[in-house]
Protein backbone atom coordinates (compact mmCIF):
# COMPACT_ATOMS: atom_id res chain seq x y z
CA UNK A 1 0.00 0.00 0.00
CA UNK A 2 1.11 3.47 -0.87
CA UNK A 3 0.35 6.25 1.22
CA UNK A 4 0.14 9.71 -0.04
CA UNK A 5 1.11 11.95 2.69
CA UNK A 6 0.33 15.29 0.09
CA UNK A 7 -3.83 14.95 1.29
CA UNK A 8 -3.42 16.54 4.53
CA UNK A 9 -0.95 19.33 3.03
CA UNK A 10 -3.35 19.83 0.51
CA UNK A 11 -5.91 20.24 3.03
CA UNK A 12 -4.16 21.86 5.27
CA UNK A 13 -6.34 25.34 5.42
CA UNK A 14 -9.67 22.87 6.10
CA UNK A 15 -7.77 21.02 8.93
CA UNK A 16 -6.75 24.16 10.69
CA UNK A 17 -10.14 25.77 10.29
CA UNK A 18 -11.46 22.31 12.51
CA UNK A 19 -8.73 22.39 14.68
CA UNK A 20 -9.94 26.24 15.92
CA UNK A 21 -13.51 24.88 16.29
CA UNK A 22 -12.73 21.95 18.42
CA UNK A 23 -10.54 24.69 20.31
CA UNK A 24 -12.96 26.91 20.73
CA UNK A 25 -15.80 24.07 21.52
CA UNK A 26 -13.49 22.50 24.58
CA UNK A 27 -12.83 26.25 26.01
CA UNK A 28 -16.71 26.93 25.82
CA UNK A 29 -17.34 23.98 27.05
CA UNK A 30 -15.36 24.06 30.58
CA UNK A 31 -16.32 27.85 30.68
CA UNK A 32 -19.68 26.99 31.26
CA UNK A 33 -19.54 23.64 33.07
CA UNK A 34 -16.99 24.59 35.51
CA UNK A 35 -19.18 27.69 36.76
CA UNK A 36 -22.20 24.99 36.19
CA UNK A 37 -20.09 22.69 38.24
CA UNK A 38 -19.60 24.80 41.20
CA UNK A 39 -23.25 25.65 40.85
CA UNK A 40 -24.63 22.06 40.83
CA UNK A 41 -22.33 21.21 43.82
CA UNK A 42 -23.31 24.37 46.12
CA UNK A 43 -26.86 23.61 45.57
CA UNK A 44 -26.14 19.72 46.33
CA UNK A 45 -24.47 21.45 49.39
CA UNK A 46 -27.43 24.05 50.02
CA UNK A 47 -28.86 21.72 53.13
CA UNK A 48 -32.07 22.41 50.68
CA UNK A 49 -34.03 18.96 50.28
CA UNK A 50 -35.66 19.87 47.17
CA UNK A 51 -32.73 22.04 45.78
CA UNK A 52 -30.06 19.04 46.87
CA UNK A 53 -32.35 16.70 45.16
CA UNK A 54 -32.85 18.41 41.95
CA UNK A 55 -29.00 18.74 41.21
CA UNK A 56 -28.27 15.30 42.68
CA UNK A 57 -31.32 13.77 39.54
CA UNK A 58 -29.28 16.25 37.37
CA UNK A 59 -26.01 14.80 37.95
CA UNK A 60 -27.53 11.43 38.23
CA UNK A 61 -28.86 11.46 34.20
CA UNK A 62 -25.98 13.53 32.89
CA UNK A 63 -23.13 11.22 34.25
CA UNK A 64 -24.54 7.90 33.30
CA UNK A 65 -25.81 8.96 29.55
CA UNK A 66 -23.86 7.91 26.66
CA UNK A 67 -22.48 11.50 25.86
CA UNK A 68 -23.24 10.55 22.05
CA UNK A 69 -26.80 9.81 22.84
CA UNK A 70 -27.18 13.44 24.81
CA UNK A 71 -25.72 15.08 21.52
CA UNK A 72 -28.47 13.47 19.24
CA UNK A 73 -31.08 13.90 22.25
CA UNK A 74 -29.91 17.68 21.89
CA UNK A 75 -29.69 17.84 18.26
CA UNK A 76 -33.48 16.21 18.02
CA UNK A 77 -35.14 17.01 20.93
CA UNK A 78 -33.72 20.81 21.73
CA UNK A 79 -35.79 22.29 18.91
CA UNK A 80 -39.09 20.62 19.50
CA UNK A 81 -39.27 21.26 22.82
CA UNK A 82 -38.12 24.77 23.54
CA UNK A 83 -39.41 25.59 19.67
CA UNK A 84 -36.25 27.28 19.06
CA UNK A 85 -33.71 26.55 16.01
CA UNK A 86 -29.68 26.50 17.39
CA UNK A 87 -27.17 25.75 14.61
CA UNK A 88 -25.00 22.45 15.37
CA UNK A 89 -22.31 23.85 17.17
CA UNK A 90 -24.71 25.73 19.97
CA UNK A 91 -26.33 22.33 20.17
CA UNK A 92 -23.32 20.65 20.56
CA UNK A 93 -22.09 23.00 22.96
CA UNK A 94 -24.99 22.56 25.01
CA UNK A 95 -24.88 18.54 25.09
CA UNK A 96 -20.93 18.55 26.28
CA UNK A 97 -21.60 21.57 28.80
CA UNK A 98 -24.37 19.34 30.19
CA UNK A 99 -22.03 16.40 30.58
CA UNK A 100 -19.09 17.97 31.94
CA UNK A 101 -21.16 20.18 34.39
CA UNK A 102 -22.64 17.06 35.62
CA UNK A 103 -18.97 15.56 35.96
CA UNK A 104 -17.62 18.87 37.46
CA UNK A 105 -20.51 19.07 39.65
CA UNK A 106 -19.42 15.71 41.55
CA UNK A 107 -15.12 17.17 41.61
CA UNK A 108 -16.35 20.18 43.19
CA UNK A 109 -18.97 18.49 45.80
CA UNK A 110 -15.70 16.33 46.65
CA UNK A 111 -13.25 19.06 46.59
CA UNK A 112 -15.45 21.16 48.93
CA UNK A 113 -16.01 18.18 51.16
CA UNK A 114 -12.38 17.84 51.52
CA UNK A 115 -11.86 21.05 52.93
CA UNK A 116 -11.36 20.88 56.59
CA UNK A 117 -14.76 22.04 59.06
CA UNK A 118 -12.34 24.45 60.81
CA UNK A 119 -11.74 26.67 57.98
CA UNK A 120 -15.95 27.57 57.31
CA UNK A 121 -15.60 27.81 61.40
CA UNK A 122 -12.76 30.52 60.98
CA UNK A 123 -14.44 32.31 58.32
CA UNK A 124 -17.80 31.89 60.14
CA UNK A 125 -16.03 33.32 63.37
CA UNK A 126 -15.31 36.07 61.72
CA UNK A 127 -18.79 37.35 61.34
CA UNK A 128 -18.99 36.17 57.48
CA UNK A 129 -22.04 34.59 55.71
CA UNK A 130 -22.54 31.16 54.81
CA UNK A 131 -22.15 32.03 51.13
CA UNK A 132 -18.92 34.78 52.28
CA UNK A 133 -17.44 31.92 53.91
CA UNK A 134 -17.57 29.50 50.71
CA UNK A 135 -16.78 32.20 48.42
CA UNK A 136 -13.58 33.62 50.03
CA UNK A 137 -12.38 30.38 52.04
CA UNK A 138 -13.58 26.63 51.12
CA UNK A 139 -14.25 27.41 47.01
CA UNK A 140 -10.61 29.01 46.12
CA UNK A 141 -8.93 25.90 48.62
CA UNK A 142 -11.68 23.60 46.92
CA UNK A 143 -10.85 24.71 43.52
CA UNK A 144 -7.05 24.30 43.84
CA UNK A 145 -7.25 21.01 45.08
CA UNK A 146 -9.33 19.52 42.34
CA UNK A 147 -7.38 21.28 39.65
CA UNK A 148 -5.92 17.88 39.10
CA UNK A 149 -9.05 16.68 38.26
CA UNK A 150 -10.50 19.43 36.47
CA UNK A 151 -7.52 19.27 34.60
CA UNK A 152 -7.70 15.32 32.80
CA UNK A 153 -11.53 16.37 32.55
CA UNK A 154 -10.42 18.96 30.66
CA UNK A 155 -8.23 16.22 28.58
CA UNK A 156 -11.39 14.08 27.86
CA UNK A 157 -13.45 16.73 26.69
CA UNK A 158 -11.01 18.18 24.39
CA UNK A 159 -11.06 14.77 23.01
CA UNK A 160 -14.82 14.01 23.47
CA UNK A 161 -15.59 17.09 21.39
CA UNK A 162 -15.01 14.88 18.19
CA UNK A 163 -18.51 13.45 19.00
CA UNK A 164 -20.22 16.45 17.96
CA UNK A 165 -19.49 15.54 14.08
CA UNK A 166 -22.04 12.87 14.49
CA UNK A 167 -24.05 16.29 14.10
CA UNK A 168 -22.18 17.56 11.49
CA UNK A 169 -20.13 20.55 13.29
CA UNK A 170 -17.54 21.45 11.43
CA UNK A 171 -15.39 20.27 14.07
CA UNK A 172 -11.52 18.77 13.48
CA UNK A 173 -13.28 14.93 13.67
CA UNK A 174 -15.51 16.02 10.85
CA UNK A 175 -13.48 17.56 8.77
CA UNK A 176 -10.86 15.13 8.78
CA UNK A 177 -13.93 12.67 7.93
CA UNK A 178 -14.91 14.72 5.15
CA UNK A 179 -11.92 14.78 3.26
CA UNK A 180 -11.13 11.25 3.95
CA UNK A 181 -14.41 10.46 2.30
CA UNK A 182 -13.99 12.64 -0.42
CA UNK A 183 -10.46 11.45 -1.44
CA UNK A 184 -10.33 7.95 -0.08
CA UNK A 185 -6.95 8.89 1.85
CA UNK A 186 -8.02 6.96 5.13
CA UNK A 187 -5.06 6.20 6.45
CA UNK A 188 -3.50 9.80 6.17
CA UNK A 189 -6.15 11.39 7.06
CA UNK A 190 -7.05 9.19 10.48
CA UNK A 191 -3.18 9.94 11.10
CA UNK A 192 -3.35 13.38 10.74
CA UNK A 193 -6.10 13.87 12.92
CA UNK A 194 -4.38 11.39 15.94
CA UNK A 195 -1.03 13.47 15.07
CA UNK A 196 -3.40 16.75 15.45
CA UNK A 197 -5.31 15.80 18.89
CA UNK A 198 -2.30 14.05 20.35
CA UNK A 199 0.01 17.25 19.65
CA UNK A 200 -2.47 19.97 21.08
CA UNK A 201 -3.73 17.50 23.98
CA UNK A 202 -0.43 16.24 25.11
CA UNK A 203 1.33 20.01 25.60
CA UNK A 204 -2.23 20.76 27.62
CA UNK A 205 -1.96 17.71 30.28
CA UNK A 206 2.07 18.87 30.73
CA UNK A 207 0.47 22.37 31.07
CA UNK A 208 -1.62 21.45 33.69
CA UNK A 209 0.74 19.71 35.71
CA UNK A 210 2.54 22.65 35.76
CA UNK A 211 -0.54 24.97 36.67
CA UNK A 212 -0.85 22.10 39.53
CA UNK A 213 2.56 22.41 41.10
CA UNK A 214 3.10 26.14 40.89
CA UNK A 215 -0.48 27.06 41.94
CA UNK A 216 -1.25 24.17 44.24
CA UNK A 217 -1.74 24.75 48.34
CA UNK A 218 0.00 23.35 50.77
CA UNK A 219 -0.69 22.97 54.48
CA UNK B 1 -9.97 48.34 86.59
CA UNK B 2 -12.21 45.97 86.03
CA UNK B 3 -16.26 46.56 85.06
CA UNK B 4 -18.80 45.14 87.25
CA UNK B 5 -21.55 45.21 84.41
CA UNK B 6 -21.64 41.53 82.81
CA UNK B 7 -20.71 41.46 79.05
CA UNK B 8 -21.75 37.52 79.07
CA UNK B 9 -23.94 35.54 80.88
CA UNK B 10 -24.51 32.00 80.85
CA UNK B 11 -27.74 30.66 82.39
CA UNK B 12 -28.38 27.05 82.88
CA UNK B 13 -26.82 26.52 79.57
CA UNK B 14 -27.50 22.74 78.56
CA UNK B 15 -26.20 21.07 75.74
CA UNK B 16 -26.05 17.56 73.77
CA UNK B 17 -24.65 15.71 71.48
CA UNK B 18 -26.78 12.68 70.43
CA UNK B 19 -26.90 11.24 74.34
CA UNK B 20 -23.90 12.82 75.53
CA UNK B 21 -24.31 15.54 77.89
CA UNK B 22 -21.57 17.98 76.78
CA UNK B 23 -22.91 20.86 79.21
CA UNK B 24 -25.36 20.09 82.02
CA UNK B 25 -26.71 23.65 83.54
CA UNK B 26 -23.85 26.02 83.28
CA UNK B 27 -24.11 29.43 84.95
CA UNK B 28 -21.58 32.46 84.96
CA UNK B 29 -20.84 35.63 83.92
CA UNK B 30 -18.38 37.82 82.47
CA UNK B 31 -17.54 40.69 83.35
CA UNK B 32 -16.29 43.25 80.83
CA UNK B 33 -12.12 43.93 81.32
CA UNK B 34 -11.93 40.45 82.91
CA UNK B 35 -10.04 37.34 82.13
CA UNK B 36 -11.04 33.79 82.78
CA UNK B 37 -9.42 30.41 82.29
CA UNK B 38 -11.68 27.14 81.86
CA UNK B 39 -9.93 24.47 83.16
CA UNK B 40 -11.03 20.89 83.66
CA UNK B 41 -10.40 17.21 81.80
CA UNK B 42 -10.76 16.82 78.23
CA UNK B 43 -14.22 16.71 76.90
CA UNK B 44 -16.01 18.03 80.01
CA UNK B 45 -17.49 21.02 78.09
CA UNK B 46 -15.61 24.24 78.50
CA UNK B 47 -14.88 23.86 74.46
CA UNK B 48 -18.16 23.46 74.21
CA UNK B 49 -18.99 26.85 76.01
CA UNK B 50 -16.99 28.69 73.98
CA UNK B 51 -18.27 27.34 70.66
CA UNK B 52 -21.50 28.00 71.92
CA UNK B 53 -20.61 31.59 73.42
CA UNK B 54 -19.94 32.86 69.11
CA UNK B 55 -23.18 30.80 67.85
CA UNK B 56 -21.06 27.66 65.90
CA UNK B 57 -22.89 25.46 68.71
CA UNK B 58 -26.27 25.74 69.40
CA UNK B 59 -27.96 25.73 72.82
CA UNK B 60 -30.49 22.58 73.47
CA UNK B 61 -31.20 24.71 76.82
CA UNK B 62 -30.67 27.41 78.83
CA UNK B 63 -29.59 31.00 77.53
CA UNK B 64 -26.32 33.38 76.93
CA UNK B 65 -27.05 36.76 77.14
CA UNK B 66 -24.49 39.12 75.21
CA UNK B 67 -25.01 42.43 77.16
CA UNK B 68 -27.66 41.53 78.25
CA UNK B 69 -29.83 40.55 75.23
CA UNK B 70 -30.26 36.82 74.36
CA UNK B 71 -27.91 35.54 71.82
CA UNK B 72 -30.04 35.83 68.43
CA UNK B 73 -30.84 32.43 66.70
CA UNK B 74 -31.04 33.84 62.88
CA UNK B 75 -28.07 34.04 61.06
CA UNK B 76 -28.24 37.69 60.32
CA UNK B 77 -28.14 38.15 63.87
CA UNK B 78 -25.66 35.89 64.97
CA UNK B 79 -23.12 37.33 62.25
CA UNK B 80 -23.59 40.49 64.12
CA UNK B 81 -22.85 39.31 67.32
CA UNK B 82 -19.86 37.27 66.14
CA UNK B 83 -18.34 40.51 64.98
CA UNK B 84 -18.26 41.16 68.05
CA UNK B 85 -16.06 38.38 69.55
CA UNK B 86 -13.10 37.17 67.99
CA UNK B 87 -11.85 33.67 68.32
CA UNK B 88 -8.91 32.15 68.34
CA UNK B 89 -8.93 28.19 67.51
CA UNK B 90 -6.70 25.15 68.76
CA UNK B 91 -5.52 24.27 65.09
CA UNK B 92 -4.96 27.90 63.68
CA UNK B 93 -6.77 27.60 60.77
CA UNK B 94 -5.26 30.47 58.96
CA UNK B 95 -6.69 30.63 55.84
CA UNK B 96 -3.59 28.33 53.67
CA UNK B 97 -4.26 30.11 50.31
CA UNK B 98 -3.68 34.04 51.85
CA UNK B 99 -0.21 35.30 53.11
CA UNK B 100 -0.58 36.48 56.92
CA UNK B 101 -1.43 39.94 55.45
CA UNK B 102 -4.48 38.94 54.00
CA UNK B 103 -5.52 36.59 56.23
CA UNK B 104 -5.53 39.51 58.99
CA UNK B 105 -7.33 41.54 56.44
CA UNK B 106 -10.34 39.10 55.25
CA UNK B 107 -12.52 40.09 58.20
CA UNK B 108 -12.24 44.41 57.54
CA UNK B 109 -12.14 43.27 53.63
CA UNK B 110 -15.40 40.54 53.46
CA UNK B 111 -17.50 41.60 56.74
CA UNK B 112 -16.93 45.00 57.47
CA UNK B 113 -16.34 46.41 53.92
CA UNK B 114 -13.26 48.38 54.70
CA UNK B 115 -11.17 49.56 51.64
CA UNK B 116 -8.03 47.79 51.05
CA UNK B 117 -6.08 50.46 51.83
CA UNK B 118 -7.14 50.75 55.10
CA UNK B 119 -7.52 47.20 55.90
CA UNK B 120 -3.95 46.91 55.23
CA UNK B 121 -3.29 49.70 57.77
CA UNK B 122 -4.48 47.95 60.06
CA UNK B 123 -3.63 44.60 59.04
CA UNK B 124 -0.29 45.51 59.51
CA UNK B 125 -0.22 47.60 62.94
CA UNK B 126 -1.85 44.31 64.40
CA UNK B 127 0.64 42.19 63.10
CA UNK B 128 2.96 44.25 64.19
CA UNK B 129 1.42 44.62 67.89
CA UNK B 130 2.47 40.31 67.63
CA UNK B 131 5.40 40.90 66.27
CA UNK B 132 5.18 39.56 62.94
CA UNK B 133 5.11 42.90 60.76
CA UNK B 134 8.58 40.76 58.57
CA UNK B 135 6.23 37.52 58.04
CA UNK B 136 2.95 39.92 56.59
CA UNK B 137 3.95 38.44 53.20
CA UNK B 138 4.21 35.00 54.15
CA UNK B 139 1.88 32.00 53.62
CA UNK B 140 0.70 30.22 56.46
CA UNK B 141 2.78 27.08 55.29
CA UNK B 142 5.57 28.91 55.71
CA UNK B 143 5.18 30.33 59.66
CA UNK B 144 5.70 28.27 62.58
CA UNK B 145 2.80 27.11 64.88
CA UNK B 146 3.33 29.79 67.06
CA UNK B 147 4.23 32.44 64.34
CA UNK B 148 0.43 31.33 62.75
CA UNK B 149 -1.27 31.42 66.28
CA UNK B 150 0.16 34.64 66.67
CA UNK B 151 -1.60 35.69 63.13
CA UNK B 152 -4.64 34.04 64.12
CA UNK B 153 -4.89 36.03 66.65
CA UNK B 154 -4.59 39.52 64.91
CA UNK B 155 -7.14 38.09 62.59
CA UNK B 156 -9.63 38.29 65.17
CA UNK B 157 -8.31 41.64 66.68
CA UNK B 158 -8.83 43.06 63.29
CA UNK B 159 -13.14 42.85 63.80
CA UNK B 160 -11.64 45.17 67.04
CA UNK B 161 -14.05 42.25 69.21
CA UNK B 162 -15.20 43.25 72.58
CA UNK B 163 -14.90 39.80 73.80
CA UNK B 164 -11.86 37.17 72.77
CA UNK B 165 -12.55 33.54 73.04
CA UNK B 166 -9.41 31.42 73.00
CA UNK B 167 -9.85 27.50 72.57
CA UNK B 168 -6.85 25.62 73.62
CA UNK B 169 -4.76 28.49 71.65
CA UNK B 170 -1.78 26.46 72.77
CA UNK B 171 -2.45 22.99 72.86
CA UNK B 172 -1.11 22.30 69.31
CA UNK B 173 2.16 24.19 69.57
CA UNK B 174 5.59 22.72 70.06
CA UNK B 175 6.79 23.64 73.42
CA UNK B 176 9.29 26.49 72.35
CA UNK B 177 6.48 28.30 70.79
CA UNK B 178 4.40 28.27 73.17
CA UNK B 179 5.25 31.09 74.91
CA UNK B 180 5.36 33.76 72.08
CA UNK B 181 1.57 33.11 71.87
CA UNK B 182 1.28 33.31 75.49
CA UNK B 183 3.10 36.65 75.92
CA UNK B 184 0.86 38.02 73.32
CA UNK B 185 -2.11 36.96 75.35
CA UNK B 186 -0.87 38.33 78.30
CA UNK B 187 -0.44 41.78 76.82
CA UNK B 188 -4.15 41.68 75.40
CA UNK B 189 -5.26 40.73 78.65
CA UNK B 190 -3.00 44.33 80.02
CA UNK B 191 -4.75 46.19 77.84
CA UNK B 192 -8.19 45.27 79.13
CA UNK B 193 -9.31 43.24 76.64
CA UNK B 194 -12.01 40.87 77.94
CA UNK B 195 -10.79 37.09 77.76
CA UNK B 196 -12.31 33.49 77.95
CA UNK B 197 -9.17 31.30 77.06
CA UNK B 198 -9.63 27.64 77.61
CA UNK B 199 -6.12 26.31 78.54
CA UNK B 200 -4.34 23.58 79.88
CA UNK B 201 -1.36 26.36 80.62
CA UNK B 202 -1.92 26.56 84.47
CA UNK B 203 1.18 28.91 84.87
CA UNK B 204 -0.54 31.16 82.38
CA UNK B 205 -3.74 30.64 84.00
CA UNK B 206 -2.35 31.35 87.65
CA UNK B 207 -0.45 34.59 86.71
CA UNK B 208 -2.96 36.16 83.94
CA UNK B 209 -6.78 35.02 84.88
CA UNK B 210 -8.48 36.88 87.07
CA UNK B 211 -11.05 34.27 87.91
CA UNK B 212 -10.31 29.95 86.98
CA UNK B 213 -13.46 28.41 86.47
CA UNK B 214 -13.21 24.81 86.98
CA UNK B 215 -15.12 22.04 84.65
CA UNK B 216 -16.28 18.71 84.73
CA UNK B 217 -18.85 16.30 83.08
CA UNK B 218 -20.40 19.54 81.51
CA UNK B 219 -20.56 21.26 85.35
CA UNK B 220 -18.86 24.17 86.63
CA UNK B 221 -17.31 22.39 89.80
CA UNK B 222 -15.13 25.46 91.31
CA UNK B 223 -14.32 29.09 90.63
CA UNK B 224 -12.76 31.39 91.65
CA UNK B 225 -9.28 33.42 91.85
CA UNK B 226 -6.40 31.78 90.64
CA UNK B 227 -5.10 31.74 94.74
CA UNK B 228 -8.50 29.49 95.13
CA UNK B 229 -7.88 27.17 92.55
CA UNK B 230 -4.04 26.83 93.03
CA UNK B 231 -3.74 26.87 96.08
CA UNK B 232 -6.65 26.08 98.47
CA UNK B 233 -9.44 24.36 96.49
CA UNK B 234 -12.57 24.13 97.87
CA UNK B 235 -13.58 21.03 96.00
CA UNK B 236 -11.68 17.80 95.89
CA UNK B 237 -11.48 17.28 92.65
CA UNK B 238 -10.18 20.56 91.68
CA UNK B 239 -7.41 19.61 93.76
CA UNK B 240 -6.99 15.69 92.06
CA UNK B 241 -7.39 17.02 88.31
CA UNK B 242 -4.32 19.67 89.09
CA UNK B 243 -2.70 16.72 91.14
CA UNK B 244 -2.92 15.13 88.00
CA UNK B 245 -0.95 17.59 86.02
CA UNK B 246 1.30 17.98 88.31
CA UNK B 247 -0.01 20.89 90.09
CA UNK B 248 0.13 19.82 93.76
CA UNK B 249 -1.77 22.37 95.80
Amino acid sequence: MKLDWSVVTAHAGDLAQGTALTVLMAVLTMALAVPGGIILALLRLSGSRVLSGLSASFTDLFRNLPLILVIYAAYYILPLALDLQFSPFTTGLIALALNVSAYNSETFRAGIASIRRGQGEAALALGMSRWQAMREVILPQATRRVLPVLASTWVSLFKDTSLVSVISVGELAYTAMRIRSQTFRVLEMLTAMAAIYWALGYPQAKLVDWLNRKYGITE
Amino acid sequence: MRDATPVLTYHDVRKLFGNFVALDGVSMEVSRREVICLIGPSGSGKSTLLRCTNGLELLHGGEIRLDGIPLPRDPRGMRAVRQRMGMVFQSFELFPHRTALANVMSGPVTVLGLSRRDAEARAMALLHKVGLADKAASYPANLSGGQQQRVAIARALAMEPEVMLFDEPTSALDPETIGEVLNVMKQLAEEGMTMIVVTHEMTFARRVAHRVVVFERGQIIEQGPPAQIFDAPLVDRTRSFLNHLGWAA
